[in-house]
């Protein structure tokens, strides 16, 4: 500055200190994405096991025909409840949470850019969690997670509970939207140097695509559900066919954004069974940029495939054909990964650890949940299907077996880093087992349910054919599911004080996080390592084993200079 | 970081700009873009805007074009006010012309261009925001009477929304440019509520263009 009296500046006394804010005053004035990403996955665990809870009811209810445990109204309530929950309060933000953690440490930044937003998405996610459920004590929504007009109109939804759920889309939305702006600019902006975006680890290409997504999908949703609030309390006509509106707009503006939300739920998934795989396989990951760019081409081919959800709405052939086609070409790039993931796996030294179970399981069940939805994008084979529990199957393959088990993949893989201690193998292998049994007993079946004909949705069902066999199979599946999830819950709580010490680097990893203590100090690096290669970690290693046995290995190559 | 605040505050109160070299604390971050993240994270934020301008705009052509019983827009025995809406416009696009010479005038020094330059930007703003709901209280037609009237309402009055959010920056702006603040090396303040009133005023063509002109 020019005008500046440098002489002025300095003359500064500090009269004291103030304090760093202790005990759980520290968590709520937190800035550190550490923290905050502890609170994001504590918080959207809890609404995991609330979103579990909500579905075991649901099977008790269907375990029988004709079954009487819960009324119709709190059925409805209840599988909107679950939809909405594990969509909005678990999936999605959980890898939030992931990415606030790790993203970070992996490209060896200090903090995220934004900070004091990062704190702030946090907490209207839970305002927008808490808003939701405070709905259940006076009427809580029950048009679905998707809330279709009219149904979701004031004539068909007079109570409030519609009201707590698009606030719930607000505020969780604007929360995302902060965060995936905070996460592209992180991304861009404070990478370590030398890492080019060549040496960007996977799971941080994953989380660039998630935040690109968020920011061209979630806005859309925003404005649909702004126009439903004035339909229902302003007397606007957006989608009443009576003042020349349409309900269809609905759908189209829902579906916009609520495919996109799809892979924005699985590709930051792929991102950690990418990152998880190669270290378990000992090998480098295979094809790197293929997995780098599939990832991309989903983004690009997400946006574009929205009808197929509505295929049973009156549309021009040629419209159907488009949204088949372009449905179809999704499973290309996800194919591409798949072989890649299979093929890191080929001739590795494979160690049969908690994460690697768990990734394996993912290819293999989210494998069936990517095939089923080839079926569901045949248009004619969709007007069968549709709203069927076939579809219901088609979707938990790739959520539950797909999106959870990749979470729970990550949980055994990161958690000896932000607790430094291990889990239990031992539960961790008996909660892989419960679940990867129970996800299939629950599930496979549901795809025979719905050919049967079963509507998804419905609080009860008749004693006809096969339908009270298999729904009970379902229902004694899912609480096997249930089970093998409160085994990793308590393992996960039991290690915190039982668990052996991890160190800084307990499974020999590739990305900059194990370069840290465990847990990482508060100002994360002292030193950040320049990046040579898309595996930092294997350099660094390689170099401290040079430095400490240089002599030895000199004298050994001397006689063999080839 | 408690010394940084408190010499951040010293240097403010002799009308000086705030963040000088005095710096504190860790050593800044390695910096992988050119473009700074404050910059980027107002680059991002506008693309999602215009996402939710597409959620409008795909509103209105559907009410517009595939729903049921579509008539012409708007609805008939109502003309929209073109003329003085394009006045309006030009009222508009002629503030970021303004903005464009107050952040030119504080990159290069200038302060008196830049005081001038927000003065003049913030009222025309302002005229516009003022006309605009001079043209809601004349128009004759409700957001109540019909999807065609609900979603002019509901296009003009999100960018209304978004002018009156961009007017509250710029009227920040003004304030600290008054009391002294910004500099030829430090200007974020000033360029990126820049981007954003810039973004509201190509917005505004669009929107003119589907509603009044097509």
């Amino acid at each position: 500055m020019a005008t500046a009296n440098p002489a002025l500046v300095p003359e500064i006394t500090v009269h004291s200190v103030e304090p760093e804010p202790r005990g759980w005053v520290s968590w709520i004035t937190t800035t550190d994405h550490k923290r905050i990403g502890i609170l994001y996955l504590v918080t959207t665990f809890v609404f995991f096991l609330l979103g579990g809870v909500e579905a075991l009811l649901m099977r008790v209810q269907l375990g029988a025909p004709d079954n009487t445990f819960l009324t119709p109204a709190t059925y409805n309530a209840l599988f909107t409840l679950h939809g909405t929950t594990m969509i909005f309060l678990f999936v999605v933000p959980i890898m939030a949470g992931f990415g606030n953690y790790f993203l970070p440490l992996m490209i060896g930044a200090r903090d995220m850019a934004f900070p004091k937003l990062n704190a702030l998405s946090y907490w209207l996610l839970l305002s927008g969690g808490i808003v939701f459920y405070v709905s259940l004590f006076f009427s809580p929504p029950e048009a679905g997670w998707t809330s279709y007009a009219p149904l979701s109109g004031s004539v068909y939804s007079p109570g409030s509970g519609i009201d707590a759920w698009i606030f719930l889309i607000h505020l969780t939305g604007i929360s995302s939207l902060i965060g995936a702006i905070n996460f592209y600019a992180t991304i861009a902006n404070m990478r370590a140097p030398g890492m080019g975006w060549g040496r960007l680890p996977l799971f941080v290409w994953s989380l660039l695509v998630y935040a690109i997504l968020l920011i061209l999908a979630l806005p859309v949703i925003a404005g649909a559900v702004t126009l439903l609030l004035t339909d229902r309390h302003f007397g606007t006509g957006f989608f009443d066919q009576g003042q020349g509106g349409d309900p269809l707009l609905w759908q189209h503006l829902f579906w916009f954004f609520g495919h996109p939300e799809v892979y924005i739920m699985i590709l930051p998934g792929f991102g950690m069974i990418s990152e998880i795989l190669p270290v378990f396989a000992r090998k480098p990951i295979f094809g790197y940029k293929a997995i780098a760019a599939a990832t991309v081409v989903i983004a690009f081919l997400a946006l574009l495939v929205w009808a197929h959800h509505m295929f049973s709405t009156p549309s021009a052939t040629i419209v159907l054909v488009f949204f088949m086609v372009s449905s179809f070409l999704i499973a290309i790039p996800t194919g591409v990964k798949i072989f890649n993931w299979i093929a890191t796996l080929w001739r590795g030294t494979v160690e049969f650890k908690t994460p690697l179970i768990f990734s394996v399981g993912f290819i293999s069940v989210f494998l069936i949940g990517g095939i089923t939805g080839i079926f569901l994008a045949v248009f004619p084979v969709d007007w069968q299907l549709t709203d069927t529990y076939f579809v219901v199957a088609h979707l938990h393959y790739v959520l539950v077996g797909g999106s959870v088990f990749a979470i729970f993949a990550g949980i055994y893989y990161w958690y000896p880093k932000i607790t430094g201690r291990m889990l239990s193998e031992s539960l961790g292998k008996w909660s892989f087992g419960l679940m990867y049994v129970g996800i299939n007993v629950t599930f496979l079946i549901q795809h025979s349910i719905g050919l049967d004909g079963m509507p998804r949705r419905v609080y009860e069902y008749p004693d006809v054919g096969n339908l009270a066999l298999y729904n009970l199979i379902s229902t004694i599946g899912s609480f096997m599911l249930g089970l093998g999830v409160v085994v990793t819950a308590w393992n996960v709580v039991r290690s915190l004080k039982k668990g052996a010490r991890s160190g800084p680097d307990p499974w020999k990893a590739n990305t900059l996080e194990w370069f840290l203590p465990s847990p990482p100090p508060a100002n994360n690096f002292d030193v950040i390592p320049r990046v040579r290669s898309v595996e930092p970690m294997k350099d660094i290693r390689r170099q401290i084993a040079r430095q400490s046995e240089t002599p030895v290995e000199l004298g050994a190559a001397e006689p063999t200079p080839r | 970081m408690e010394a940084a605040g408190i010499s951040a505050g010293i240097a403010l109160d002799h009308h000086d700009d705030g963040h000088d070299d005095h710096h504190h604390g860790p050593p800044p971050a390695n910096r992988s873009s050119r473009v700074s993240h404050e910059v980027l994270g107002m680059l991002l934020f506008i693309i999602s805007e215009i996402m939710v301008f597409a959620a409008f705009f795909a509103a209105y052509f559907f009410i517009r074009l595939v729903a049921e019983g579509h008539r012409w827009f708007p609805f008939e025995g109502y003309e929209l006010p073109v003329a003085i809406a394009g006045v309006n416009t030009a009222i508009l696009l002629s503030s970021s012309l303004t903005m464009h010479w107050a952040q030119v005038s504080i990159k290069n020094g200038n302060r008196f261009g830049l005081k001038v330059g927000m003065v003049l930007t913030s009222l025309l703003g302002a005229t516009f925001l003022f006309i605009q709901i001079n043209e809601y209280i004349h128009i004759g037609f409700s957001p109540q009477d019909h999807a065609q009237g609900t979603i002019f309402y509901g296009l003009t009055g999100l960018h209304g929304a978004h002018v009156l959010v961009g007017l509250s920056l710029l009227i920040i702006v003004t304030v600290r440019a008054f009391r002294g603040h910004f500099s030829p090396e430090h200007h974020h303040g000033v360029e990126i509520p820049g981007i954003y009133w810039h973004f509201v005023d190509v917005m505004w063509i669009v929107v003119y263009t589907a509603i009044y002109i097509i």
